[in-house]
């Protein structure tokens, strides 16, 4: 299912570090898709993707799309904000819990309520992705 | 070889701004600092220097000047040492895997005292560039700090899941802070005397909604020393000491969130941690006189009393507000004031905590004694609670 996209018209303030195995995530966020890995052998989800499963510590992983549909758990409004992101105060974050079963935290964006259904967007910033929720819009 | 250990003595000074900045024209210097309660805590231990075996510290901030400090610090006191010394770091667990480092190297008859120690300084730099620092420890850095998540942060959210749940009110996270600073103002060495109001509380500035000012901790400086020796050289003394009867630890295996849904505000490490901690002293909740919980945040101090079962789950914030946990009350927590008043030297509170265990378990408390103090719990921990440590000192005379 492909994502939403929102702009966001300045750089990440703390962009995060791509590796050869985290690249496919970063890609796949920038053409509207949320991904991570699955085990072969327990074949079980985790998130972030990681080379290996951290369940059965199994080294062979798959890549699959998730639905980017979860339930709100948490959030906060942060007015105190590290030096990096005084450009984004105040920032509202949280906790979702993704329909596949995996916890998340995330951007959240607007006010959802807690336990309401929310979907995944990407944030374009100029300088590349990142991922955020919003209440599910009917 | 496991022998059982005491605390025979402490010292510490006050918490507060003791960091003075590149420019001053006199600084302040850790070792100068710290060195005095050495010998303060050794003069109230009645053991001479040479007894000391192992000097375990918690780490100094990386705003400390002196690398090595731990060692460097052995120099400065003269003080050869045949066990081992060492600086430890665990994030908000720091102090607290200090003293249980110490009471190791007692219990497994490799020293016969040593000593848990340390300073934090940090005061001096800037909130919004020590949250640089801060906000790469608590989160993935990848996938977590990229979004500002600071540490509080994280606290914030179990509030949120917390009131959800349970119906608690702001009023009542509120009440905490309330009660922390009236044990505070009873504490010579506490950062923050003067009484607040609950109206004070509620209508501070939001810091992580719906934290404000009062919900979360001030930042601050402070230095502490303690002297763990083994039972029998405690006796030998004749005097009051804390013995170490019960010990637990949990690490819940996530990094601030756990992946795979679960209660969050359970603090399920801390609920491990106390159900061992119970265990090894043999006794349960309900024999505690007192208990003095790592809790930078309101929150906390309500998560963590329930996590170690001395108030009912989802009835914390409620007790706490109608007095239960205080001073007074059925199981007083805090009494130093904690970490919103007595202070939040994030490196050396599991330290202050063990102090303050052991100035009431020895009945140096003053005006904040619990009457007839016997059994004290001490709780530290790292992330959002993922981890824990608790230790159960009862009192000697």
């Amino acid at each position: 299912m492909r994502l939403s996209f929102v702009d966001v018209p300045r750089r990440r303030p703390w962009p995060p570090r791509i590796s050869a195995f985290t690249k496919p995530f970063w890609d796949a966020l920038s053409e509207g898709r949320l991904i991570t890995t699955r085990g072969r052998s327990s074949g079980r989800l985790t998130f972030p993707p990681k080379p290996f499963c951290p369940h059965d510590w199994g080294r062979e992983v798959e890549w699959v799309e998730l639905s980017g549909r979860g339930r709100l758990y948490a959030q906060t409004v942060i007015h105190a904000v590290p030096a990096a992101f005084i450009g984004e105060a105040p920032i509202r974050n949280g906790i979702v819990d993704l329909d596949e079963g995996l916890r998340v935290a995330a951007r959240i964006l607007g006010e959802p309520a807690l336990d309401a259904p929310v979907e995944c967007v990407v944030l374009r910033y100029g300088d590349g992705p990142l991922f955020a929720f919003r209440a599910v819009r009917a | 070889m496991t022998r059982r250990v005491a605390v025979i003595g402490g010292a510490a000074s006050r918490n507060g701004k003791l960091q003075t900045g590149p420019d001053a024209e006199l600084h302040a210097l850790e070792h100068e600092i710290l060195a005095p309660l050495v010998i303060d805590a050794m003069a109230v231990a009645g053991l001479p220097k040479e007894e000391i075996g192992a000097l375990i510290f918690a780490m100094c901030r990386p705003y400390t000047q002196q690398r090595y400090f731990a060692t460097f610090m052995a120099n400065y006191l003269r003080l050869p040492l045949k066990a081992t010394i060492m600086e430890v770091l665990g994030n908000g667990m720091t102090g607290g895997m200090a003293f249980d480092e110490a009471v190791n190297t007692v219990a497994s008859g490799r020293a016969e005292v040593a000593l848990a120690l340390g300073i934090n300084m940090e005061s001096h730099a800037a909130s919004v560039e020590h949250a640089m620092l801060t906000m790469r420890a608590t989160g993935d850095v990848d996938f977590h700090t990229i979004f500002g998540f600071t540490p509080i942060a994280w606290y914030a959210m179990d509030a949120v899941r917390y009131m959800h749940e349970y119906g608690a009110t702001r009023a009542e996270l509120a009440s905490v802070a309330v009660k922390d600073r009236r044990h505070a103002s009873l504490n010579p060495i506490a950062q923050f005397r003067t009484p607040l109001t609950l109206d004070e509380v509620l209508a501070a500035r939001p810091i992580v909604e719906p934290l404000g000012l009062y919900e979360v901790p001030p930042r601050g400086d402070a230095a502490v020393c303690l002297v763990v020796c083994t039972q029998d050289l405690a006796r030998a003394t004749g005097r009051p000491h804390a013995l170490v009867r019960g010990r637990g630890f949990f690490h819940d295996g996530a990094h601030q969130i756990n992946e795979v849904p679960n209660d969050m505000t359970a603090f399920t490490a801390a609920q491990g941690a106390a159900a061992a901690a119970y265990r090894s002293a043999g006794i349960g909740a309900e024999a505690l006189d007192l208990a003095e919980l790592y809790a930078p945040c309101t929150i906390v101090e309500v998560l963590a009393a329930e996590a170690l079962g001395l108030t009912p789950r989802g009835q914390g914030a409620a007790q706490a507000a109608t007095g239960e946990t205080a001073l007074g009350g059925r199981i007083p927590i805090c009494t130093s004031g904690g970490c919103l008043s007595r202070g939040h030297p994030a490196y050396v509170t599991g330290l202050l905590t063990i102090y303050e265990l052991w100035e009431q378990l020895t009945h140096r408390a003053g005006e904040r004694q619990v009457p007839n103090a016997r059994l004290g719990a001490g709780s530290c921990e790292l992330g959002n609670y993922n981890a824990a440590l608790v230790h159960i000192l009862e009192a000697m005379a």
